[in-house]
């Protein structure tokens, strides 16, 4: 019984994007990752508009002041269990802006986050297998 | 087969079926994008991990209606799905049975909107008077079409009396008359706006309002909500397949003693209709809006099904 429902959990995570203040150049690879040729898709993802409908947060951008409640009223939207993927180096370390008084990331100072996909931007296969692996090592 | 254990048969049937078939749909969605796709047994995934996951209740919504109304659409839909699915498999004579299950159908969505629009989220509330506006375009030549039977070469309104009709004749009902075809093809275009896919997913409009109506359900409750959904779509899809193509038919008198073979033809025509009638429309076209919609099909479907009304007055 378990394991079906651990199977189902792996097998559809539907994907929630949130832009905390990024460049839009890892939001354009985040819908990249959905196109024929990389077919997110085909692990069962979807991209859904509603965090409560979401299992996997997709967090761009380096967290700026005026995202900071949002992003936390986001990921509290989103029923449990979820998984959060930071994408993109800005979100990850929050690389050139560390240290600037106007952002508060990088995410993981203010929310747990599963797995971290380097990369300005990211390519999307990364993307790809950024969500696959956090959504297999939380879910299993 | 007796008629309450075919009901009975049926009722754990029909959604497995359904969420079958949207799997089915959603792999030719993907092959017609050139995408490999989720695999065919995506919905029963999506569905298990939706039933596992946390409910939460927004605090603007109405508690009670939010949480009893997808349990109440997703029961009409099933009742509806299940009583087609039994008068299939046992010639059971239920007088009117078409009507009942038209407005199942109808409950469903309307339960669904109603326990959508009781979260006090703004989107719910577009999402209500879209649906509400697409009803009145979709539903009337619907309803229209499925009367003309009554009118028409065999005066009854049960599926059962129906489908024995066909046999009878040896032809599907569209074949046997010019008003069953125009009736027929009012009741398949209706099919996508019922169903609410593409060209006329105006209430759900996933880009534009985020799934209108269900934006505040998750867990359980969208659960109930996807299988309330897809049964309703496979019941369309069913429905035309019995009533205007029981394909069956043509076996003459083998269909009506054979019924697992009649039953099992029966299905394959109906995947053919929800490919015709759902997932091409879906892959090809772009939405419309709720003015073009009401327009379009108030003037081809609801055409096509008064001059089935007409034509079969005069004995076409």
């Amino acid at each position: 019984m378990f394991r079906v429902i651990s199977r189902g959990r792996i097998k559809s995570p539907w994907i929630f994007h949130l832009n905390t203040g990024s460049c839009n150049g890892c939001d354009i690879e985040v819908v990249a990752a959905f196109t024929p040729r990389y077919d997110l898709e085909r692990f069962g993802c979807l991209l859904v508009g509603s965090p409560r409908h979401a299992d996997v947060l997709l967090v761009t951008g380096p967290v700026t002041r005026q995202m900071l409640p949002r992003l936390i009223r986001v990921y509290e939207q989103i029923p449990e269990p979820k998984v959060v993927v930071a994408v993109g180096t800005c979100a990850s370390s929050g690389s050139p802006f560390l240290g600037s008084e106007m952002i508060e990331g990088p995410a993981d100072r203010i929310i747990p986050v599963d797995a971290y996909v380097v990369g300005c931007p990211p390519r999307p296969e990364a993307i790809v297998k950024g969500v696959v692996m956090a959504v297999m090592s939380k879910f299993r | 087969m007796d008629a309450v254990v075919a009901f009975l048969i049926s009722i754990p049937i029909s959604p497995l079926l359904s969420l079958l078939f949207e799997g089915i749909d959603r792999k030719l969605h993907a092959r017609m994008q050139k995408r490999i796709g989720p695999p065919v047994l995506q919905p029963f995934y999506d569905l298990i991990k939706l039933l596992g996951k946390e409910r939460i209740i927004p605090a603007t919504a109405s508690t009670r209606i939010f949480e009893i109304m997808p349990m109440v659409s997703t029961a009409s839909s099933l009742l509806g799905a299940s009583i087609l699915l039994s008068n299939i498999l046992s010639n059971s004579n239920i007088v009117g049975d078409l009507i009942l299950i038209i407005y199942l159908l109808a409950m469903s969505s309307i339960a669904l909107i109603v326990g959508g629009s009781a979260s006090g989220n703004p989107y719910s509330a577009i999402g209500f008077s879209r649906k509400i506006s697409m009803m009145i375009a979709y539903e009337i030549p619907m309803l229209i079409a499925v009367i003309s039977m009554a009118f028409g070469p065999s005066p009854s309104l049960a599926v059962s009396s129906i489908i024995e009709f066909q046999v009878s004749r040896g032809l599907p009902l569209v074949a046997s008359r010019l008003s069953m075809a125009l009736a027929a093809a009012a009741f398949l275009l209706c099919i996508p706006a019922a169903a609410s896919v593409v060209p006329f997913d105006i209430p759900e409009a996933k880009t534009e309002i985020i799934y209108g109506f269900l934006i505040e359900y998750g867990g359980p409750y969208l659960a109930l909500a996807k299988v309330s959904k897809s049964v309703l779509n496979f019941t369309l899809t069913l429905l035309a397949s019995a009533i205007f193509l029981y394909i069956p038919s043509l076996l003459g008198e083998a269909a009506l003693l054979n019924l697992g073979l009649s039953l099992f033809l029966c299905l394959i025509v109906s995947l053919l209709i929800m490919f015709i009638t759902i997932t091409v429309p879906r892959t090809v076209l772009a939405r419309l809006k709720v003015g073009q919609a009401l327009k379009f099909y108030w003037v081809l479907p609801l055409t096509l099904s008064f001059s089935s009304i007409i034509l079969s007055a005069v004995n076409l």
